[in-house]
């Protein structure tokens, strides 16, 4: 199966690649895993207390290269952005950026997965005030 | 969740279609073979264990199977077909095909266990991809399908195997990661065999499940199912990606 150039891009090239240390107060960590494939990705966030900025993310991932691109742009993209701004991030953001064909778009699921997590761990460990993240409007979902 | 609507979309049709009536003698009603003249009938698109005309159960006697397998396989083999007409030569060589498929599959535990859960609906992307969606649309966590420690595991482990690959390309592995590794092999391999005795206690369950059990059971003993094969997904991988770089190179 032939690889956009973005895909190869940032496999060859990949961004952000490392760890930072989880038990910061700061860092905030999600390990996913697609049972599809056996694949897992590890991506972490650090995030200023003041502002909700996340200011530095990593990832490291054990997969194909279609779910190493994807974790590589997540880092980029929710680098920069609140947590709530990385929240709204989707997987089908993803796809349409590196143009994935159909079979891959699991990968990028596991991306949107891994920044979720990341974010969600970061909210238990800074109070759970936060960790009720504001369901938007229309949805009934309780916590 | 099992997709009720994947089922109708699919091309399968169910075990009263199997039979039909024999195109030669054009009286009895046929399987492979017309009963009553022997002829080989055209292909019915028939789920695998309807061809073998098997229930859909899991506990499956694999040397009664292979002896079925042996016997159809003489006994449709394209060359005994080579003076008969165009379309049966052609009928032999399909059903020969759709015989060597439905044995491969069915006489693995893991792919005959697969192939049941998509017959019953079962899309594991589909679930993945849906879970992700109500995350975002609740703002929650989506629940990984395998317990957080395996993750870790599976993790952790391909950190050390990298090392180890890292290692050997500069030719100086460490005995002792070495070592390591090979323990962990060890417990990843009895890990993955414990899993197919568990999924074999699912099958009997199931099977009890198919002739008396209610749509609600049967569901959940699907998605216990297909919780085993999740988590032994990631162990075949391990092991396999273990050996390799265990074995390279040294
Ligand atoms: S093939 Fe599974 S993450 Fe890409």
């Amino acid at each position: 199966m032939a690889y956009s150039d973005k895909v190869l891009d940032h496999y060859s090239n990949p961004r952000n690649v490392g760890s930072m240390d989880k038990n910061s107060q700061e860092v905030g960590t999600g390990l996913v895993g697609a049972p599809e494939c056996g694949d897992v990705m590890k991506l972490q966030i650090k995030v200023n207390p003041q502002t909700q900025v996340i200011e530095d993310a990593k990832f490291k991932t054990f997969g194909c290269g279609s779910a190493i691109a994807s974790s590589s742009l997540a880092t980029e993209w929710v680098k920069g952005k609140t947590v709530e701004e990385a929240l709204q991030i989707k997987n089908t953001e993803i796809v349409k950026e590196l143009s994935l064909p159909p079979v891959k778009i699991h990968c990028s699921v596991l991306a949107e997965d891994a920044i979720r997590a990341a974010i969600h761990d970061w909210k238990k460990k800074n109070g759970s005030a936060n960790a009720n993240a504001p369901v938007p409007a229309g949805s009934q979902a309780s916590h | 969740m099992a997709n009720p609507e994947a089922k109708s979309g699919s091309s399968l049709i169910m075990p009263g279609d199997a039979t039909s009536t024999c195109w030669s003698c054009g009286t009895m009603r046929a399987e492979h073979f017309c009963s009553a003249c022997g002829k080989v009938q055209p292909p019915v698109p028939v789920d695998y264990f309807t061809f073998f005309g098997l229930p859909r159960k899991l506990s499956v006697e694999v040397t009664g199977l292979e002896r079925e397998f042996y016997q159809l396989s003489r006994k449709l083999h394209p060359d005994l077909y080579s003076g008969a007409e165009a379309r049966e030569q052609q009928w032999s060589l399909e059903q020969s095909s759709q015989l060597n498929d439905a044995y491969r599959t069915l006489k693995d535990p893991i792919k005959r266990t697969e192939y049941l859960l998509r017959l019953e609906g079962v899309e594991l992307e589909e679930q993945s991809k849906s879970a992700t969606e109500q995350a975002r649309a609740s703002g929650q966590v989506k629940k990984q399908v395998v317990p957080p420690d395996l993750l870790e595991e599976v993790f952790d482990l391909n950190m050390q195997l990298e090392e180890l690959r890292m290692q050997k390309k500069l030719g100086e592995d460490d005995p002792s990661l070495i070592e390591e590794i090979g323990r962990q092999k060890l417990e990843l391999e009895e890990k993955h065999e414990a899993l197919l005795e568990e999924l074999k206690r699912d099958w009997t369950e199931w099977d009890h499940a198919v002739d008396s059990g209610s749509e609600e059971e049967r569901r959940k003993i699907r998605d216990k199912m297909v919780d085993v094969l999740n988590r032994r997904n990631y162990l075949r991988n391990l092991v396999r990606d273990v050996n390799e770089v265990l074995e390279s190179g040294s």
